[in-house]
């Protein structure tokens, strides 16, 4: 079977043209929205893709990851120090930046995985790790310390070296997001993804079958990782600066689990409906609270907001959204 | 047999407006926003509001709150449309606003007190050439970019660390007592990690009168500095040169009282902490004799006493600090830049800021006006001691409203009252 048919068998039809309008949309969707709009956008498919890259290990393979923020960060670092130390294009730095956080991943995966560390002991290990590495890059120069590390911005656009304007990031994210859409479709689709999903019900169960539970689990994290650096690399060339602070933030690892989370933990496109749900509801609620002049007014109603969607829709907002629609997919 | 939901019309159409309703929800609220008020000079002032820097965000809006009636006060022929944005404290949010911001019509962006922030902001006015007036944000790269449409009007990180140990000198100079060692202890986050390095970088070029004996760092977060002030008292420093925050001054202080530590000097070589509203509200007597040195407002400056009794009777129970400070100075220089470009286009603006020269202002220090970077290298550190519960101004000279008092007279000394 080809790989096409392969990744689109048992998809409605109807869901296909969908997804055919929403990416031809995607593509025009600068030509239509101003500058702020697209802003948006952009923030929408970052979230979307990490989001899922995130999913591939607690809505896939079931290890709950709290510390994922590392993976940004490190690639970031990694990709924007060889830049501004040795002028290594990130094209070419992206390399060593999704090594180091495949590496940092296969290490705590190692650690908590061989030893048997499962649910929030194995959350702890990654906020841990997280933590650590956020004081280490607070003290080590090469990455500027806590004082962040800060790349030259350049108003010409330059494809090779990532010096450019909004529209180039929002080419490139999209590309991303479609790219881990696909990715994350196709490994659902193999054995690897059936292991993850029978580890994620039962785990003892699997092994006691024949799945090779430790290995699969490492190839989850190894992956996930891998794809989370790649939004590092795109964060830190976008925003130019990088601080450990904010960097390697329990509130950034945070932010990555929310889409998949309010969207449809395990579903692919959980991430990505979360992800307009909860940069739209944010968005809402920001222009309310300059309307009103009330600092601190959207967490507020955003909290709520989230605390009613949780409630009210336990799975997601896709797997309902799903069914209404009639596009069927199911939680694997 | 389950009947398979099926996609009808009305499904899909509702499905539709639900999502244009989220997506767009934000669109009438902000033209709505943009189309409001007089066709004056709009200036978007984004600021940390809420999120974990909200205090200080609120701060720096309350002096941009009252820019009006002082500078009407003052008989400036100008008024500004000021409209507040919200960075929640993210460098991605501040971007997007600031996006928005110009978006909505905003011919100047003026913040974002946090350097992270403030980068994202300026990438966005490069790209949309718009000038942005930074009124706080110490990182050096801010003005070393290269950027056509940033001025600064704060020092740079090394400026204040240099300004404030150049007090040190001053204040021994005049007292005519000088400690001979000296402790430092500092929160181990970003800023006090820079600030240290920074100290330690710059220490040995300006030729201190007294040894640093020990650094000691501490978390943010610390509960209890028990151990890490009998370590600083150990020593037998004799100045304490803490880099805090608020909530750790606080804690500082309290346990240098318990173990009855009474340095010859309590004073900071260019922190927070100390001469915040809240440390000199829990401390009360305590907290008295302590010495900030930081960029301060000029009391002897018209426009600082318009700005003190404006912020008074709109904002009785907040002090008027640095933070507001420097935010209203980033609004007379967004209005000294109208009056002179006499227009709104960036261009204009921007070249009318490039030439700006504002002799009365409120910080201490020479003229506002900025080099071929974008920053001005007129702001001057003052040496900030609080007197009475009040952080008064003691050096330099010129500028001071109240003397010196130093050394610092110890916990049961009759002048703490």
């Amino acid at each position: 079977m080809s790989l096409v048919r392969r990744l689109t068998d048992g998809v409605p039809p109807r869901a296909l043209w969908a997804l055919g309008f929403l990416l031809a949309g995607l593509l025009v969707a600068p030509a239509v929205l101003g500058k702020y709009g697209l802003s948006i956008l952009i923030l929408i498919l970052y979230f979307a893709y990490v989001g899922q890259a995130w999913n591939i290990m607690m809505g896939f393979a079931g290890q709950l990851s709290l510390g994922h923020a590392l993976y940004a960060g490190l690639g970031g670092y990694v990709a924007a120090g060889l830049f501004f130390h040795y002028g290594i294009g990130p094209w070419a730095g992206v390399f060593a930046a999704v090594a180091a956080a495949a590496a940092a991943g296969a290490i705590v995966g190692y650690l908590g995985f061989r030893f048997s560390l499962a649910g929030v002991y194995f959350a702890l290990l990654t906020i841990a790790f997280s933590e650590f590495t956020r004081l280490a890059f607070d003290h080590w120069p090469w990455a500027g310390g806590s004082g962040g590390l800060f790349l030259k911005v350049d108003a010409t656009v330059d494809v090779w070296n990532l010096r450019g304007g909004p529209l180039l990031f929002y080419y490139l994210i999209l590309a991303l997001a479609v790219g881990a859409f696909i990715l994350c479709r196709a490994l659902l689709e193999s054995r690897l993804g059936r292991y993850w999903l029978a580890i994620r019900e039962d785990a003892e169960a699997a092994q006691a079958v024949g799945v090779p539970v430790l290995r699969s689990k490492m190839i989850a994290v190894v992956i996930s990782a891998a794809l989370t650096a790649l939004a590092g690399v795109w964060n830190a060339f976008y925003y130019n600066n990088l601080f450990p602070e904010t960097a390697f933030a329990m509130g950034r690892s945070i932010e990555i689990t929310l889409a998949p989370i309010i969207g449809g933990l395990g579903t692919l496109f959980g991430p990505v409906v979360g992800a307009v749900v909860l940069t739209g509801l944010g968005e809402v609620f920001t222009d309310a609270s300059e309307y009103f002049q009330i600092p601190g007014m959207k967490q507020i109603f955003y909290g709520l907001a989230l605390l009613v969607i949780v409630m009210y829709r336990p799975a997601g907002v896709w797997p309902w959204l799903a069914e209404r629609l009639g596009f069927g997919e199911r939680r694997p | 047999m389950k009947e398979r939901p099926r996609l009808t019309r009305r499904g899909l159409g509702q499905a539709a407006a639900a999502g244009a309703a989220l997506i767009g929800a934000p669109l009438p609220l902000r033209h709505a926003f943009a189309q409001s008020g007089p066709a004056n000079l709009k200036v978007a002032l984004l600021l940390p509001t809420s999120g974990i820097q909200a205090l200080i965000g609120q701060a720096c809006r309350r002096g941009a709150d009252v820019a009006n009636d002082v500078m009407a006060d003052m008989k400036l022929p100008v008024r500004l449309e000021i409209v507040n944005y919200d960075t929640e404290s993210k460098p991605d949010v501040a971007r997007t606003q600031a996006e928005k911001a110009i978006d909505a019509g905003a011919h100047v962006l003026a913040g974002a007190f946090d350097s992270g922030q403030t980068i994202a902001i300026a990438q966005v006015a490069e790209q949309r050439g718009v000038p942005l007036i930074v009124n706080i944000a110490a990182a050096p790269q801010i003005t070393e970019q290269g950027y056509k449409f940033v001025v600064r009007n704060f020092p740079t990180a090394p400026m204040l660390i240099t300004g404030a140990l150049a007090l040190h000198k001053e204040i021994f100079k005049v007292s005519g007592t000088t400690p001979k060692t000296a402790v430092l202890m500092s929160v181990n986050d970003t800023f006090g990690t820079a600030m240290i390095n920074g100290i330690k970088a710059l220490f040995p070029r300006l030729d201190m009168p007294y040894e640093l004996v020990d650094t000691i760092s501490y978390d943010p977060a610390a509960k209890d500095l028990a151990v890490e002030v009998a370590k600083a008292k150990a020593t037998k420093a004799e100045m304490l040169m803490p880099v805090s925050r608020l909530n750790d001054a606080k804690l500082l202080v309290q346990e240098m009282v318990k173990q009855r530590w009474e340095p010859m000097a309590v004073m900071n070589p260019g922190a927070p902490g100390l001469y915040e509203q809240d440390f000199l509200k829990s401390m009360g007597k305590y907290g008295d004799f302590m010495i900030s040195n930081v960029p301060w407002l000029d009391p002897k400056s018209a426009m600082t006493q318009a700005l003190e009794k404006r912020h008074l009777a709109k904002y009785p129970n907040d002090q008027l600090d640095l933070n507001g400070g420097f935010t209203f100075e980033a609004m007379l220089i967004a209005a000294q830049a109208w009056m002179t470009a006499k227009s709104t286009k960036p261009g204009d603006l921007m070249e009318a800021l490039r030439k700006t020269k504002i002799d009365q202002h409120v910080m201490i220090g020479g003229p506002i006006q900025f080099d071929a970077k974008g920053q001005n290298v007129n702001i001057k550190a003052s040496a900030v001691e609080n007197l009475k519960r009040k952080p008064t101004v003691v050096m330099p000279l010129e500028s001071a409203a109240a003397p010196l008092v130093f050394p610092m007279p110890g916990w049961n000394d009759k002048r703490r009252t």
